[in-house]
């Protein structure tokens, strides 16, 4: 029987985004061809993981998640480090928890002083993120910006309502950014676009917005196979940039996650390696367990 | 690849006779095309182009059954590679594997779990759905009476694994009434099996250790007369079963290559001896393709973020997933608590149930079935309107749950405002947040009663 | 192409109120503006009317009726309301709609034939919205099958594919198109129509007409019968009654080639050829597509 296996060639590359301190420089993107599909295209870089960590001591996680950071979850630099001397995190994703408005509503200032003593003493990769309240963050943000200037973070979210802002003080002081619209292919379009107009596409990563296994994991993972499709099988420029899939918190608020630390470890696991089977192309996982399953999954190429 | 009504009108008389019931040929080609007619009903098609079009209109993908009665798995017949261009139909069956060579009392245990298994989620079953018996002793009584065993003590599909033919035919006769799957059949002994294959007329298990002889292999099967196969690539880790399992698929639905347009199988219980692993090989194997996946594992805390994630993945995109209509307690809300109202299309439930959990406040949230429509076009059609959510508000008894007559409705909703209003005198209507983001700050803020 | 002018619809504050208060003026204005505009029939879409739906169809029907010679399209999900109001009409008038539903079969279509009226029949069936152009086919005969078992005829029917939003599914527009161009063999004799605007749902105001207007000039051109549509849109009026042949000329040659040469237009002209490129689903949508 004479067959010829189908392979598909797509003449088209996700953008390839460089984020972090020179010395620890991360790539993420670059592939010409489907998550994982080594058989048939070239995918430089191998998924980016990033773990998650806190400005602030977490106030409702699940002790099954907090116990591996117990010591160290009062001071957000000594918890950097334990992520990745202890724990041989990558990257790191700082949550700037603190300046909810809704909550302890911390100043941009002071936020943006935790995130460069954090980016200092953790000398990885590190992405940043505000609390998804728009003006707030593009506050938070553009301070973060400027007290990190030249750090090459990752700041996060940029949205529709905020991108000017953010955007410019990130191409200021060479920072990436996430670009994030809300399960909606089209909205992703029409963030790039605008973002595009004065911000280098290669320093865009996109996020459709997480979910977890079990409460809306179905149309995230199909939106990230469709913004990769578009991008890889439409040559649609402005959906060419590497997906973020951020599954660490709602993962662990499913309850099913709190149930036990086997079932915990599983839901943030299956949910991180099913969306990077998607197309995501980074990932921010909490518990330190999924982050070594995952990254052992993958690295095993 | 599926035929479209156009392309079948081509081979069809074109003379709108309407002998097949459909005002014209056009029409009854509609019909063929969705499955609804049968090329039977049109009296003037020419053999040859009806011998075509058969083999045209029949699924790349074949169909097959395992097992009989209520808990038969039927497996295959997929129409796309991933999910959002249609839907992933039938979902992967979850085989656990037992082995003869494991401990009786492990046996025992493992035996008892499978049948006891029962997971219910948001009114959805999970389950597994075979049972694995692999022969791994030396010693062909043993794999026997395990067999017997599996039988006496489940009702579920079998799925014998054998590398020695003699022991696996003799099961597969010994069960042959329960239509087990029979694996594996390999390019070395179907010769010496297919005699007996033919005769039991069950479905069979191929590996090879290469598409292209499984493809042989498929093809040697098929000229006999066998017809229900389940291709097994002998993917070795995560990254294989993908490459595999992708290139069947693909060969299958895009080239209509017949010798591989099967459902597979993989076997994440040999690839990994850790069980995170396994299952996540297994979630792996799910969302790329394969039909069938073999765990060797029975701990619930491990199946059942893969039998969730199987759901989510075989879930229609076309269809809104909906939730039951009732009124959700979360967090153990009292007669105190508020009261929150939403539709039941499954990602405003889970948004809005997310939300309430993360305040931390506990509530009441009340599901009315709007067919799955979100806040505004449930309301445009009359399913979330003043009216029908009094009478379901009343349906339910919720004022009997709380002291209180406040209602909190969606933000986006401000016509309903004044329509409840109306409708539930006494009751104070409350504007709820635009984004389901907001909840809990909104809850914080505005709750007192 | 014939219009129904979609304007007195209770999705307006201002009308919902007016007719809960039995105040006609705004009503009055809205009507005779899309007379004038030359709509061929008036639709009047009360929504649910949960209260008083005789008295509030019967009042609507004679004020209109009292206004304008204009046919009437009764848009109402209420079966109550509708019969009320059919029972007024002067002239033949439009039942919208009805779906191949349970319920559109059980409530609505009996009415159309009772009163022999045209009756719209979306190709929505008990399982929701067909996915492509093939299922709505399959759809739309048992539905037709059902309502001439009743007697009404397929000239009688207006056909709605059903547009959704562009920002939705785009792929559900190439289905639609591909369904239109089916139709003729199907049922034929019976029209088309459908709710334009419901193609720029969620899409900023200021760009919606360009997306309703030249998918209306690409659906006239395979054969679509009427639409229903903004009574106050002169441009989309003008497009489709042949004033502006050279601009519709451009949209049909942009619907055959993939890369027409955009300089030497105006900014206009190019508008209309990417909104058309992008109705044709050759990139992806976004609401920033004229910035591309
Ligand atoms: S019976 Fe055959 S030839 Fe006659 S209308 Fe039907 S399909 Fe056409």
């Amino acid at each position: 029987m004479s067959y010829e296996p189908p392979l598909e060639k797509y003449t088209v590359s996700i953008r390839e985004v460089a984020w972090g301190p020179a010395a620890k420089l991360k790539k993420i993107g670059g592939e010409n061809t489907l998550p994982f599909h080594y058989f048939e295209g070239a995918l430089p870089n191998p998924a980016g993981l990033a773990m998650e960590i806190l400005d602030v001591r977490p106030e409702s996680w699940s002790p099954i998640v907090l116990e591996p950071f117990e010591d160290v979850v009062s001071d957000p630099v000594r918890w950097a480090r334990k992520c990745i001397d202890v724990y041989g995190a990558e990257a790191l994703c700082l949550r700037l928890v603190s300046t909810d408005p809704m909550g302890m509503n911390k100043s941009a200032g002071e936020a943006a002083e935790m995130a460069k003593k954090v980016a200092d003493a953790a000398g990885v990769p590190l992405i940043v993120w505000g609390t998804e309240a728009e003006e707030k963050d593009a506050e938070v943000l553009v301070e973060v910006a400027k007290a990190c200037s030249g750090g090459n973070l990752l700041l996060g979210p940029v949205v529709k309502g905020n991108y000017p802002d953010v955007s410019k003080a990130a191409l200021e002081h060479g920072h990436a950014i996430v670009a994030q619209a809300s399960m909606d292919a089209n909205l992703t379009k029409e963030l790039n676009i605008a973002l595009c107009k004065s911000f280098p596409p290669d320093r865009i990563v996109v996020d459709p917005t997480s979910s977890a296994l079990g409460y809306g994991f179905e149309y995230t993972y199909s939106i990230i196979e469709r913004i990769k499709q578009f991008g890889l099988f439409d040559k649609d420029k402005m959906m060419l940039m590497p997906i973020l899939a951020d599954v660490a918190a709602d993962c662990w608020r499913a309850k099913e996650a709190k149930e036990s630390k086997e079932q915990g470890i599983l839901w943030e696991a299956i949910t991180g390696i099913s969306f990077l089977l998607a197309g995501a192309n980074l990932l921010v996982v909490r518990h330190p367990e999924s982050y070594r399953l995952i990254r052992e999954m993958i690295m095993e190429c | 690849m599926a035929l479209k009504g156009a392309d079948i009108l081509k081979s069809l008389p074109k003379t709108n006779c309407k002998e097949c019931g459909f005002p014209t040929c056009f029409a009854f080609a509609m019909k063929i095309a969705t499955g609804g007619a049968k090329l039977d009903q049109c009296p003037h098609i020419n053999p040859e182009s009806k011998a075509e079009l058969e083999a045209l209109l029949a699924p790349p993908m074949k169909l097959v059954t395992i097992g009989t009665g209520d808990k038969a798995m039927v497996i295959g017949e997929e129409e796309v590679l991933f999910r959002h261009e249609k839907s992933f139909f039938r979902e992967t069956a979850i085989a656990i594997l037992l082995s003869d060579d494991e401990e009786p009392g492990v046996i025992d245990e493992k035996l008892r779990k499978i049948q006891g298994f029962h997971f219910e989620r948001i009114g959805q079953k999970l389950n597994v759905n075979l049972v694995a018996v692999s022969h791994d002793s030396q010693d062909k009584g043993k794999y026997t009476s395990l067999v017997k065993k599996a039988m006496e003590f489940t009702d579920m599909p079998l799925l014998l694994v054998s590398c020695e033919t003699e022991a696996l035919l003799e099961a597969a006769a010994l069960c042959a009434r329960r239509r087990p799957l029979v694996y594996p059949i390999t390019k070395e002994n179907v010769g010496a099996a297919l005699p007996k294959l033919k005769e039991l007329k069950l479905p069979v298990g191929v590996w090879a250790k290469s598409l292209e002889e499984l493809a042989g292999v498929t093809a040697q099967l098929q000229a006999e007369g066998i017809e229900e196969m389940v291709l097994d690539p002998g993917s070795k880790n995560m990254l294989e079963a993908v490459r595999d399992q992708t290139l069947i698929r693909r060969s299958a639905l895009k080239k209509g290559f017949r010798p591989l347009g099967y459902p597979t199988m993989a076997f994440p219980c040999f690839m990994y001896s850790d069980k995170f692993k396994e299952a996540l090989a297994a979630a792996a194997c799910i969302a790329k393709y394969a039909g069938i996946v073999v765990l060797n594992q029975v701990d619930e805390r491990f199946l059942l973020p893969v039998l969730v994630q199987r759901f989510n993945i075989y879930t229609d995109p076309r269809r809104p997933m909906t939730v039951e209509e009732k009124a959700y307690e979360i967090l153990n809300p009292d007669e105190n608590s508020p009261i929150l109202i939403s539709t039941n299309y499954a990602l405003d439930y889970f948004i809005v149930s997310g939300a309430i959990e993360e305040a931390g406040i506990p509530a009441y949230l009340a599901i009315k079935n709007t067919d799955g429509l979100g806040v505004l076009a449930a309301w445009t059609s009359g399913k979330f309107n003043g009216e029908a959510i009094a009478e379901f508000i009343k349906k339910f008894g919720i004022e009997n749950k709380v002291k209180h007559r406040k209602l909190i409705i969606p933000g986006v909703a401000r016509k309903l405002k004044g329509e409840l209003e109306e409708e539930l005198p006494g009751w104070e209507i409350i504007l709820g947040p635009q984004e389901a983001s907001e909840i809990p700050k909104f809850l914080a803020e505005k709750w007192s009663v | 192409m014939i219009l129904i002018g979609e304007d007195l619809n209770v999705m307006s504050k201002d009308l919902a109120q007016a007719i809960k208060n039995r105040n006609p003026d705004p009503v009055e204005r809205c009507i005779r503006g899309q007379e004038m505009n030359g709509m061929d029939y008036l639709d009047l879409n009360v929504g649910p009317v949960k209260k008083d739906p005789v008295e509030t169809m019967e009042w609507l029907v004679n004020l209109v009726q009292g206004i304008t010679e204009c046919p009437l399209c009764l848009d109402t999900t209420n079966p109550v309301a509708m019969e009320a109001g059919l029972k007024l009409c002067k002239k033949k008038p439009i039942l919208n709609s009805a779906s191949g539903s349970t319920e559109g079969k059980e409530k609505m279509m009996p009415l159309a034939a009772k009163y022999k009226c045209g009756l719209v029949l979306s190709v929505i069936n008990d399982a929701g919205l067909p996915a492509d152009a093939d299922e709505r086919a399959a759809s739309i005969m048992e539905s037709v099958a059902y309502a001439n078992d009743l007697g009404i005829a397929n000239e009688d029917i207006w056909v709605d594919p059903v547009l959704m939003p562009v920002g939705i599914d785009q792929r559900q527009i190439a289905a639609y198109m591909e369904f239109v161009r089916m139709l003729p063999d199907i049922v034929p004799g019976a029209k088309t129509t459908c709710g334009l605007s419901n193609l720029s749902y969620g899409v900023p105001k200021n760009l919606r007409g360009l997306l309703n207007r030249t998918f209306l000039v690409m659906i006239q051109r395979i054969g679509q019968t009427s639409a229903i549509v903004s009574g106050f849109d002169e441009e989309l009026i003008r497009l489709v009654r042949g004033d502006l042949p050279d601009l519709v000329n451009l949209i049909h040659r942009a619907m055959d080639e993939d890369d027409v040469d955009l300089s030497g237009l105006s900014p206009k002209e190019v508008e209309y050829v990417k909104t058309t490129n992008v109705l044709m689903g050759r990139s992806l949508f976004s609401s920033s597509w004229l910035e591309v």
